[in-house]
């Protein structure tokens, strides 16, 4: 495995590069308050809209803030809410999926219904309705991200349980009395969740873009938290000072690049049909 | 098959829109002219010597019907094409006779006498009488539409002689004669309307059914003749050859209905317009360096104010008066002003400048941190304290409200209590919260229904806002009679001297802090003269010359 792994470095650029980017934005995060030179929240009107400089590398915004230090720390709330969505989404679906696959019969068709209730609505504005009717903070926006995004995870699992569930190595444990949790849990489960982790991946980019997206329409975090996409949004009033929405959106557009090389070099590592190849 | 049903609907689409191009022709008089003067470019003078101005302004209304003329804009039109019997001819002040000649009010204030103009005609060479201003009044009061509530108070109207108008009001109104100025109180060319299926019968609402007449022309006593309406698009305005007074030496109107502030900008400095309405802080700008055109950045009465509930279970320490005195001392006006954008203004309170009976500005030096924090420790919040500040996803004249309480957060800040903002939809709770009166500490903003300063009172205790504020008439009853006191005094001298009395009550107390008189912005080129904003109309036409 970690074999694969350096080779996948070597023989991918585009997979290193998203590391890279990730890293980049993770170290950023973590480390906001020792690089960011500014409070991202403290306003000075005396230095509204500045073209970047010297002094403020991305300029300012219309309440004088600097937005290289809102950038830095709006990171945070982006990577917080993609990995934190897909993870739980990610978790409920798995398990969801993996019991509807394999207990089957009512139960399956019962759950899976319920799931693609959730799907034939338009994720977006299921996500809006979820947000406008709860009220708008970062818990209630990761809330609706996970209750649009489970049920392609829980989709997913299923079809990959069914197939598993018919190998040999589960009809052995069940003939030699193995619990059916047991089964779902030592058998089943481990191996049929590397389709699962690949969309994950995948799916933070998505998730950061999405978050944004809710932002920009006024649905994420309350002003003045440094938000990207919320920041984006307040630039759009400022059609000429390009610095206000186009360097967050220059870090919403890197992050999810970044996520989505991720996910595609992990897909060539752990889907089991690409495998060859190295 | 697929290709001919496709060849069929074309050549029908076609033959439709030759037949709906030969309609606007037709209805125009000038038809020919119209095509001269598209063709020649529509700024700068063309050849025949006649003037043409291209004005651009923003949309949100489908109908130039006056009786349902409600919106921003249309008034636009309506001013020029149409005339009521007291007009705002400056930005402030009182109203003044426009086809009224005299007016007299009765003793108890319910009785309004007025004497029209003599000599009064229609675009269609109809004389002007008292059955006309009759007519217009109730149709627009039975029609049941949007300005419909600007009649609430007229009971009756009585046409004793040809030029003689007496209204009976409900109740004693000062703000009629503001009313009557009101574009959807205009009066209309009765024997035309009635011609072209209008009715003033209580029934009008549904029996009337002139609007589509009077949305392809005009039938007034204005300077102007509306000769085609494309909803969303363009209007034209061509000079009514009788009219009645001395126009203006501008032959004909563009309106060309384009919102985007961007595009207004661009066209305005290449010369394809001559107006523009919708400028913004960030276009003006950019028009800056532009020459022949000039800016006017000016307040109008869109008010965004703070609201403190009085009721403690709603407000908590905001509905503490001495902590309200010190949020009044903590924001910083000066800075509010810069974030609205030039043109803007503090009002003295809760009548905005501009008004009959304003105080003009808040004092400049209002603002002072540490008598704030003193204040706040005189209440018992020495340490200050922590509250939801909740705002909502609207704008004010393109100012967002998130924006204002993001300003004031950090204003609060400065004395120690840490407003946590929390933003809630309009649609999903906020609005109904708003009415209930359950907020309690909120930023809004408030747009005048009509340009009088009584719309204001509704900011009393008792009143419509004030209730929202958890203010009842019981906790200040002096204030409280001050707004009937007000309704009754139709004399203009004595109704600024009670509008002055409310105002300094409410300098430094109350649930209300009004912050700031959101700012319009128009450019327009420098060869006009008599470009103003104007407050009821958008833009009066009537009084632009070409130099």
């Amino acid at each position: 495995m970690l074999n694969s792994v350096k080779k996948l470095f070597k023989s991918n650029y585009l997979f290193t590069f998203g590391v890279m980017i990730c890293l980049a934005w993770i170290i950023a995060a973590i480390l906001a308050p020792v690089i960011a030179p500014y409070d991202p929240i403290v306003q000075d009107l005396s230095l509204r809209l500045k073209p970047p400089s010297a002094q403020h590398w991305f300029g300012t915004d219309n309440f004088g803030r600097d937005i290289f230090s809102r950038v830095i720390y709006g990171g945070r709330y982006s990577l917080l809410a993609g990995c934190l969505t897909v993870v739980i989404a990610g978790f409920i679906g798995t398990f969801y999926g993996a019991i509807a696959g394999y207990v089957g019969g009512w139960v399956d068709n019962v759950m899976m219904r319920i799931s693609e209730m959730i799907l034939s609505f338009p994720s977006l504005i299921l996500a809006m309705i979820i947000n406008a009717v709860m009220g708008s903070n970062l818990f209630n926006t990761m809330f609706a991200l996970v209750i649009v995004a489970w049920p392609t995870y829980a989709r997913l699992m299923r079809s990959v349980v069914l197939s598993v569930k018919e190998n040999e190595y589960v009809t052995a444990s069940e003939a030699l009395g193995a619990s059916k949790v047991r089964i779902l849990m030592k058998e089943i489960i481990p191996n049929s969740i590397s389709s699962v982790l690949i969309m994950a991946t995948t799916d933070i980019g998505n998730q950061i873009l999405m978050f944004s997206t809710l932002s920009f329409l006024g649905l994420g975090s309350a002003p003045p938290t440094p938000e990207w996409g919320m920041m984006v949004s307040d630039g759009v009033d400022y059609f000429n000072k390009f610095w206000v929405a186009g360097f967050p959106g220059l870090a919403i557009f890197t992050m999810a690049v970044g996520a989505n090389f991720i996910g595609d070099g992990l897909r060539d590592l752990l889907d089991p049909k690409l495998r060859k190849q190295f | 098959m697929k290709k001919k049903l496709l060849a069929m609907t074309l050549c029908l689409a076609m033959a439709f829109s030759c037949v709906a191009c030969g309609g606007s022709k037709e209805s125009g008089d000038a038809a020919a002219t119209t095509g001269a003067a598209e063709a020649t470019g529509e700024t700068a003078a063309d050849a025949s010597g006649s003037n043409t101005v291209v004005v651009a302004m923003g949309g949100g209304f489908s109908t130039l019907d006056p009786g349902y003329v409600y919106e921003k804009y249309p008034p636009v039109v309506v001013t020029a094409c149409y005339e009521n019997l007291f007009k705002f001819y400056t930005n402030d002040g009182a109203p003044e006779p426009c086809l009224a000649d005299t007016y007299e009010f009765s003793e108890d204030g319910l009785t309004l006498t007025v004497k029209l103009k003599d000599g009064v005609t229609f675009a269609s060479g109809n004389k002007m009488t008292s059955a006309d201003v009759a007519f217009s009044i109730n149709h627009c009061k039975n029609l049941q539409g949007n300005p419909s509530f600007m009649t609430e108070t007229i009971e009756s109207i009585e046409t004793p002689d040809e030029s003689t108008v007496v209204f009976h009001l409900t109740q004693a109104d000062s703000a009629i004669l503001s009313k009557l100025t009101y574009s959807a109180l205009a009066v209309l060319d009765s024997a035309v309307v009635k011609e072209n299926g209008g009715t003033d019968a209580a029934d009008a609402a549904t029996a009337d059914t002139a609007q589509a007449y009077l949305d392809t022309t005009s039938a007034g006593s204005g300077m102007y003749i509306m000769t085609s309406y494309i909803p969303d698009d363009e209007i034209i305005l061509e000079k009514n050859p009788n009219y009645w007074g001395e126009g203006t030496n501008v032959d004909k109107y563009i309106i060309k209905i384009q919102p985007d502030a961007n595009t207004q900008m661009m066209t305005l400095s290449m010369g394809d317009v001559d107006v523009a309405l919708n400028m913004t802080d960030d276009t003006i700008a950019e028009l800056e360096s532009v020459e022949n055109v000039e800016i006017l950045n000016a307040a109008t009465k869109t008010v965004g104010f703070v609201m403190m509930n009085m009721n403690e279970t709603y407000g908590g320490p905001v509905s503490n008066p001495k902590v309200q005195q010190a949020i009044r001392k903590a924001i910083d006006y000066a800075g509010v002003q810069m974030i609205c954008g030039q043109g803007t203004l503090t009002p003295y309170d809760i009548i905005q400048v501009g008004f009959m009976g304003s105080k003009g500005e808040r004092k400049t030096d209002y603002t002072n941190v540490e008598e704030a924090k003193k204040l706040l420790a005189e209440a018992g919040y020495p340490n200050g304290f922590d509250i939801d500040l909740t705002v909502t996803d609207l704008d004010m004249e393109g100012i967002l409200l998130t924006d204002l309480a993001q300003k004031l957060k950090d204003d609060l800040a400065q004395i120690g209590i840490n407003a946590n903002i929390v933003a809630q939809p309009w649609a999903a709770g906020y609005g109904d919260a708003y009415r209930d009166g359950t907020l309690g500490f909120t930023v809004m903003y408030w747009g005048i229904d009509y340009n009088d300063p009584n719309v204001q009172l509704e900011f009393l205790p008792g009143a419509v806002v004030g209730l929202r504020a958890g203010w009842t008439a019981e906790m200040n009853p002096e204030l409280a009679a001050m707004y009937q006191e007000t309704m009754n005094a139709t004399d203009n001298d004595a109704r600024i001297a009670i509008l002055e009395k409310i105002q300094d009550a409410m300098y430094e107390d109350g649930p209300f802090v009004m912050i700031a008189q959101a700012p319009a912005h128009i450019g327009y080129n420098t060869r006009l003269d008599g470009v103003a904003i104007s407050d009821p109309y958008a833009l009066d036409l009537t009084l632009i010359n070409v130099k």
